[in-house]
């Protein structure tokens, strides 16, 4: 089988969605004879056409993205835009999306995921699911239990993958999880988030007592 | 009011939608309105990276220096703000995307919980409302513009603003004016 794995984050190879989707991989690479081919956005943005080239000739692809306030990141949007040509004529393609963001809960990427559908349909490819995951901003500094949690859950989604072909319904459910936070559990995640991931951040730039600067202030 | 268009059109042959918003500026003036327009496709703005410099080394400003940078600090002296732009392939323009992605600098990294979801502190005390002034694609369907409208209804949720309307350039530009002055 073989794999066309689109990273659209614009932080590239060193971005979230390529660590957990080299998981996802390395479980899909196990099963014998299949292979994967990666292409990052940001390499083709000067020609996308090309891009747009490697989509049309492939048979299974995934196209992955960070969220941007609510949406793919503009650069994603760019690349969409280069395969209006082949909108109805992608028929032996089947596509699916990892959808991932910051905020905790992974139900802030559902209205981008519905887009995503619609935009499969639109090019005519058969739309295969997508992986959708909230809480992926700052892994560094995450307790090594949700960690090891993304590792399991994307590396046996991309092991049943590498089998079937298809995104096991269970495993994308579970790693899905929390869909959304409890009001009781928001109380403690949030100050938890604010001073780990930013707060320390914010000190350590030597910036902790500007954060709340308004440069833009009319 | 103070209003802000910000024009997303990539294709300036797009006539039929260069004259409605023309027209709609010229509406609004008229109505006394002070108006300011961008026209994304003459202007210079580089994708942001997600380097969260914004947040983290220079709160508030964003680390690309361009009309980027511009667009926010109108974004944010505006009462109102009008994204006028194309459907293409279902969503508003990858020039309109790229540009509103640039607008991360206007909230502050904090999270806190709002309607039982986290979502980012504002920075400033008043966040424009934001409209949608779009012109359909030829397939453009009901099922679209369900998936669009609920895009923006979150966007602006996370940008700390209110969802002002959204509208589509083959209704006459006098009922657009009237959508400005219901808001």
């Amino acid at each position: 089988m073989r794999l066309t794995f689109i990273n659209g984050s614009p932080r590239g190879s060193k971005s979230n969605t390529a660590k957990v989707m080299d998981y996802f991989i390395q479980g899909f690479l196990e099963t014998p004879g299949n292979s994967c081919e990666i292409q990052f956005i940001t390499r083709h943005r000067g020609d996308l056409n090309a891009l747009a080239g490697i989509f049309s000739a492939a048979e299974r692809v995934l196209i992955g993205f960070p969220l941007y306030i609510d949406a793919m990141p503009g650069s994603v949007k760019e690349f969409f835009e280069s395969l209006t040509p082949l909108a109805g004529r992608c028929r032996n393609i089947e596509l699916g999306f990892v959808i991932q963001c910051g905020f905790p809960e992974t139900h802030q990427n559902r209205f981008a995921e519905r887009y995503c559908e619609k935009l499969a349909r639109r090019l005519g490819c058969c739309y295969m699911g997508s992986i959708v995951k909230g809480g992926l901003e700052g892994m560094a500094i995450q307790p090594k239990f949700l960690t090891d949690k993304y590792e399991y859950f994307f590396h046996a989604l991309g092991l049943e993958f590498g089998k079937s072909g298809k995104l096991d319904p269970v495993l994308l459910e579970k790693l899905s999880r929390p869909e959304h936070i409890r009001q009781e559990d928001l109380a403690n995640l949030i100050p938890f988030i604010n001073k780990a991931l930013w707060d320390d951040q914010l000190e350590k730039n030597g910036v902790l007592d500007r954060s709340f600067d308004r440069p833009l202030e009319p | 009011m103070k209003l802000l268009i910000i024009n997303g059109n990539p294709s300036p042959g797009n006539t039929l939608f260069e004259e409605f918003t023309r027209d709609f500026i010229s509406g609004l003036r008229d109505a006394g309105h002070q108006v300011r327009e961008f026209v994304l496709r003459d202007m210079k703005i580089k994708p942001c990276t997600g380097c969260f410099a914004c947040w983290v080394k220079t709160p508030g400003i964003c680390s690309i220096d361009d009309d980027g940078r511009k667009v926010a600090r109108e974004f944010i002296a505006s009462d109102h703000v009008i994204i006028a732009s194309p459907l293409i392939m279902g969503f508003v323009s990858a020039l309109t995307k790229n540009a509103f992605d640039r607008n991360i600098p206007l909230v502050h990294p904090h999270l806190e919980a709002v309607d039982g979801e986290t979502h980012h502190k504002k920075r400033y005390d008043r966040h424009p409302a934001i409209s949608f002034l779009l012109q359909r694609e030829p397939f453009t369907d009901d099922e679209d513009i369900a998936i669009a409208t609920a895009i923006f209804k979150r966007e602006s949720i996370n940008l700390r603003s209110t969802l002002g309307f959204i509208r589509f350039i083959d209704t006459p530009v006098k009922e657009v004016l009237d959508a400005i002055n219901i808001h």
